[in-house]
């Protein structure tokens, strides 16, 4: 941990879908200004479903998230984006029947006067999408779609970037250009909070990891110790090339 | 891309109608007296609406005793042209109705069974406020008449009916899906509401056909068809809210916004727009446009019953249906092919079955096409 002020602070969190069935038990994150954050750990530990608490979109029944001094608390996801908060589903997470364009355009929806130039910032960081502007996005391949989603989030210039799954169901080369592009994301100032399957490639690119079990955080460390970790490395990234 | 592809849905849509066109122009060149003992096809229409009409007849003249009978003066040289403008005339209106409900399909995922109930409310609303006879608000035991002309009285009905949209959203739809009630469950809700609104609107207006202006219709007669004025000015009505519907859809940020919704509106609403906003104006529009739809249906039909909407019903969801579900577009197309199929049809075949004609070419379609004329299947991976 840097010195680094602490940006978002997710304190004993229980949530969950159904009332009465927690995912989340007890869950607490704090991520400080300009990291980026890999969330691992097996199926069903709560990982996916932490991220969507953090957005509001699964109700939090006990505990607390600020942003910066300000609770946000099962604050409304448009709310959120509006205070500097851009989250990228694991699926579904473009508008199929809307063009490229139009897709982005979505993204600076509370601010529409900063869309051109939002516009022009993002084809720099994504300049295949300026080909396909007017292409319909139901009708691009998983890897473009995911590109449309991250830069749909980039257009509201986000404090906090939340990414579901981003290498999920992608071939190995667009896993790693989107983990490229993730890191070339945090380094224009984006605090990124990364949930993935692909543990190892997730902890080579993070600063910090946490380790999910149950609900519940199990263990957190830099990236890199946690690569190392017998532990972590027994249940999570195997034995092959540790 | 994207507009080729709308451009190629489109371009095969129009080749369809013009196909069509020319080969009902060149059978009717032909002859046909296989179609001579026909009754009067130009009101068939009308005639199947007014069929249940009750046999409970007053003095009143706005209300109706018998079948339309204003437009039965004026049949076209060539009935399958005229059979076929009749259906492009029907499926208009129709559109105007079906586009709501495929909007709210569309942004909410419900099948608004009680959309019919906006359509008679639009037309007997219209008819309240134009009515030279007395008329009286529920439970108000004073009766008075208003006798406004046409246009204001259709005004303030579409003002009032989309209000009506804003208040069912706010106090009804919206909690039952902040509560996260199921879809089946608000749907059988909207059948609920639907029997409701239909016994309350033939508790106030009554159970006779009433209609909406006692002047004659004038017809023109175009060689090959004849038409009347006012359907001449219900289709121009219909085609610059159709038109309105798909500029603010298509060219506008809260129309794209719209569009989004109905795409997702999870990720709608984790991209910053506020979804409950936008599904409210949808239900304000929805209903708005129910009650135009119902008005010139009311006009075109001569007259309007309390149940003319729940009739209409079926065929609306087949419009949406057919057209591409939640695609406003699809709704617009669906409703055409549906008013052509049910007019033309009764060329050949009695007019109590028009109805199942159109449902039959739902089901043909859909076994072709499962997603509809204008839906799109999605590219999986």
């Amino acid at each position: 941990m840097t010195d680094a002020p602490v940006i978002v602070d997710a304190d004993d969190l229980y949530a969950g879908y159904l009332p009465g069935i927690d995912i989340l038990n007890g869950c607490s994150m704090r991520v400080q200004e300009g990291e980026l954050i890999g969330i691992i750990g097996p199926n069903g530990a709560g990982k996916s479903t932490f991220l969507k608490a953090l957005f509001g979109l699964v109700p939090i029944r006990s505990g607390s998230v600020t942003l910066g001094d300000e609770d946000i608390t099962n604050m409304r996801a448009d709310e959120l984006v509006k205070r500097g908060i851009g989250f990228v589903p694991q699926t579904n997470n473009v508008f199929p029947s809307l063009t490229v364009l139009e897709n982005l355009e979505m993204g600076t929806y509370q601010r529409p006067k900063a869309f051109k130039a939002q516009w022009e910032r993002i084809g720099e960081l994504f300049p295949k999408l300026v080909d396909r502007r007017d292409q319909r996005a139901g009708s691009l391949s998983g890897g473009e779609r995911q590109m449309v989603a991250m830069a749909r989030a980039l257009m509201m210039d986000p404090k906090v970037l939340l990414l579901d799954e981003p290498s999920a169901g992608l071939s190995p080369d667009r896993q790693d250009e989107t983990f490229v592009r993730t890191r070339e994301i945090n380094r224009t100032g984006v605090t990124v909070i990364m949930v993935e399957q692909n543990a190892r490639r997730c902890l080579q690119i993070c600063d910090r990891g946490y380790v999910l079990d149950q609900g519940t955080t199990a263990y957190t460390a830099s990236g890199q110790e946690l690569l190392k970790d017998p532990k972590v490395i027994e249940l999570y990234l195997g034995t092959l090339g540790a | 891309m994207t507009k080729r592809i709308d451009r190629r849905v489109m371009l095969r849509a129009l080749i369809v109608l013009v196909i069509a066109v020319a080969a009902f122009i060149a059978l009717g060149a032909s002859g046909s007296p296989a179609i001579a003992s026909t009754t009067d096809t130009v009101v068939a229409h009308s005639a199947a609406l007014s069929n249940e009409a009750p046999s409970a007849l007053t003095q009143d003249t706005t209300t109706v005793h018998a079948t339309a009978d204003t437009e039965s003066s004026g049949v076209g040289d060539n009935r399958y042209v005229q059979q076929f403008i009749n259906g492009i005339v029907f499926g208009l209106l129709l559109a105007l109705a079906s586009v709501g409900l495929s909007l709210i399909y569309g942004t909410t995922g419900l099948s608004n069974f009680a959309h019919g109930e906006q359509v008679s409310l639009g037309a007997l609303l219209t008819f309240f406020f134009a009515s030279k006879q007395e008329v009286s608000l529920p439970f108000l035991p004073v009766e008075f008449s208003i006798g406004w002309p046409l246009l204001p009285s259709a005004l303030a009905a579409i003002a009032i009916s989309a209000g009506t949209g804003w208040l069912q959203d706010r106090y009804l739809w919206s909690p039952l899906r902040r509560r996260r009630v199921s879809i089946v469950q608000q749907m059988i809700v909207s059948i609920g509401l639907s029997l409701a609104m239909l016994n309350f609107i033939q508790w106030w207006f009554g159970a006779e056909r009433k209609r909406l202006t006692t002047s004659i219709d004038t017809r023109l007669d175009l060689g090959l068809f004849s038409i009347g004025q006012t359907t001449i000015w219900s289709v121009l009505i219909a085609l610059v809210c159709l038109g309105g519907v798909g500029y603010f859809l298509l060219k506008t940020r809260t129309g794209r916004a719209t569009r989004a919704v109905s795409d997702n509106p999870a990720l709608a609403s984790a991209s910053g727009i506020r979804v409950e906003k936008v599904v409210r104006l949808v239900w304000i529009m929805a209903t708005g446009l129910a009650a135009v739809g119902g008005i010139l249906l009311a006009l075109y039909d001569n007259a309007a019953a309390f149940d003319v909407g729940a009739r209409l019903l079926l065929l609306m969801f087949a419009a949406v249906t057919l057209g591409g579900l939640g695609q406003a577009f699809g709704a617009l197309v669906g409703s055409l092919v549906i008013g052509v199929a049910v007019e033309m049809s009764t060329l050949w075949i009695g007019t109590d079955l028009k109805y199942a004609v159109a449902l039959a070419i739902l089901i043909l379609v859909l076994l072709v096409r499962p997603q509809g004329i204008l839906g799109r299947a999605e590219r999986v991976g």
